[in-house]
């Protein structure tokens, strides 16, 4: 799929700067602004309402803004000579007509970015659709729909993809091979920004996240970077028939210890080699001894606490 | 831009809306085109009085050409349709977005729109005229009167038939970018073009009686389905405005629903 082209990196970089849009009675979007980088895949995460599609709408011209700008390789989308060949976006599962078949659907859209009439057939290879080339789009499943969006994305061979809530609807199946799809083309050196609140599938996905919440930036980075910037870190997880002889062993140390519903004891601030001696020296016998990462579904859910109402 | 019109009339082709649409107007064809013929005999039998037609619209050309452009009546409503539906179908299906991902330049959208509709236009009259002349030369010189298609009146006929296929199907455009919900759109227009023209020309003759003018009926000619009448039909009384008034309201109506159509696209959200 790379054309074999050096351009520069900065090329594909998606930069967004103080964009805000107000509706009649909402900011969904206010003051936002964060990169996305080449070569990685940047989840773009928010609770149900909080801008994210607004926010890719309007980095695809398809929303104007009330203030601030979005742009690709330093270009507004409609400032792009050929949009299709340096973007291609998934917006919506359901965008093609319903009496149209899979090939025509890729036709059309080849045939008015000016692009070669083969590509919609290896667009179409590309996403394993091509028995259902003929079928009409009507009698797709969700994950062809889907399929199909990415299909037309990639007709272009775009160095940027933009992703919005692709893995919905998808089978385990289906959203292993989107996985696959995806973080190979972040390896072939192109951006790719996929919003989602599917956080467990993202943190499978992403290299960098960007959260946002009630239409502003919380937190932006690499995955691993945020989930450890977390206040609350590593946790050790213990169960024991004597967990208050536990507890008092690890009294006065920097241990801090709180038990869950299930009676099983939390212990932050020390690690699980610490927590095992201390049971050894006071006898304490363990049933389970694990460490406790956070993810970053927690981390989120964190981050994003009390944002999420319905603005 | 022409990859632009090349994309709408793949679109068009590429669904089933236009075929509908054009069974639609051979229907038309096969419903009007026996009445005009009765019409046509009724006429030049010296009838004409019978049937409310005076003047030169009773004589055998302007008879003629009513008989050459039979079905043109909801011929007209059908490209309107299919000119509406081009707009509406990328609202209802949400390819709006695909559409103008590809081209973010929304004029151009719009205009190419414009353009295909136009072509298409030029294809249903291509192909209705053909029937219409066939049917309509047979029948003539059966009755031993010629082809009568010498006629200026006759020839004229035809060709404002054929813009006014193409200004209607424009108009359609106009009036998806207005009205973008599917079924409003198509209930509205066809409704404004089937009633609306019976409802119009009955409040134009209470006011005519009202004022005591029959000038008055006149202006009937800024709705636009009469308009598109008054053009196609020949001569000129003190209650028939001559057929180039009917041109330029129809061409201004395309005008303005064209600019109207382009500004809304260009502001609108797609969401």
């Amino acid at each position: 799929m790379s054309d074999g082209q050096s351009r520069p990196t900065n090329d594909a970089q998606i930069v967004v700067s103080g964009l805000s849009k107000q509706y009649r009675n909402v900011l969904a979007v206010n003051n936002l602004s964060f990169t996305v980088e080449p070569g990685r895949v940047t989840g773009f995460l928010g609770p149900n309402g909080a801008g994210k599609t607004t926010t890719l709408r309007m980095l695809l011209n398809l929303v104007t803004p009330t203030a601030g700008t979005a742009t690709i390789g330093g270009r507004r989308y409609p400032e792009l000579a050929e949009p299709l060949r340096h973007v291609g976006a998934v917006l919506e599962a359901s965008s093609a007509h319903k009496g149209r078949t899979g090939i025509n659907h890729l036709r059309v859209i080849s045939a008015a970015a000016g692009l070669p009439r083969q590509r919609a057939d290896e667009a179409l290879a590309l996403v394993g659709l091509t028995p259902a080339a003929k079928r009409k789009f009507k009698g797709y499943s969700l994950g062809m729909k889907q399929r199909l969006g990415i299909a037309a994305a990639m007709l272009g061979d775009p160095r940027v993809l933009i992703l919005d809530e692709p893995a919905n609807g998808l089978d385990p199946e289906g959203i292993r091979w989107m996985r696959g799809f995806l973080k190979g083309l972040a390896a072939e050196g192109r951006t790719v920004l996929v919003s989602s609140h599917l956080l467990s599938e993202m943190q499978l996905l992403a290299d960098d996240v960007v959260i946002i919440a009630a239409g502003q930036l919380v937190r932006q980075g690499p995955v691993d970077q945020v989930i450890g910037s977390m206040a609350q870190g590593v946790r050790v997880r213990v169960r024991t028939p004597q967990a208050e002889a536990l507890t008092s062993a690890l009294a006065g140390g920097p241990a801090r210890v709180q038990t869950d519903e299930h009676g099983a004891l939390l212990i932050a601030g020390v690690d699980a080699p610490t927590v095992g001696r201390a049971a050894l020296g006071a006898g304490v016998e363990l049933h389970e001894l694990t460490t406790e990462r956070p993810d970053l579904e927690r981390v989120f859910l964190e981050l994003t606490a009390g944002k999420a109402g319905i603005r | 831009m022409s990859n632009l019109v090349r994309s709408e009339l793949l679109k068009i082709r590429t669904t089933s809306t236009w075929w509908w649409l054009a069974i639609g107007a051979f229907l038309s064809i096969a419903m009007a085109f026996p009445l005009n013929a009765w019409l046509f005999n009724t006429a030049v039998e010296g009838n004409a009085e019978d049937v409310g037609l005076t003047g030169d619209a009773a004589s055998a050309p302007a008879q003629a050409a009513n008989l050459y452009t039979s079905g043109q009546y909801l011929g007209l409503m059908f490209v309107m349709l299919i000119g509406i539906l081009m707009v509406t179908n990328e609202f209802f299906h949400q390819t709006a977005t695909t559409t103008f991902l590809a081209t973010p330049r929304r004029t151009a959208v719009i205009v190419s729109k414009l353009i295909a509709a136009s072509l298409l236009g030029f294809v249903f009259w291509l192909v209705t005229t053909v029937i219409d002349l066939g049917a309509g030369a047979i029948f003539l010189t059966l009755n031993d009167h010629g082809t009568l298609l010498g006629e200026w009146e006759v020839q004229r006929a035809l060709l404002l038939n054929l813009m006014a296929y193409a200004i209607w199907t424009v108009l359609g455009v106009g009036i998806g970018t207005l009205i973008t919900n599917q079924l409003g759109a198509v209930i509205t227009a066809s409704v404004l073009y089937l009633i609306g023209t019976q409802v119009v020309s009955v409040l134009f003759f209470m006011l005519s009686s009202w004022l005591d003018s029959l000038a008055v009926l006149k202006w009937q000619v800024l709705w636009p389905a009469v308009a598109s009448q008054v053009m196609i039909t020949p001569g000129e009384n003190e209650m028939l405005p001559a057929w180039w008034v009917g041109v330029l309201v129809l061409i201004g109506y395309a005008l303005v629903s064209g600019i109207i159509g382009v500004l809304l696209t260009r502001r609108r959200d797609i969401s």
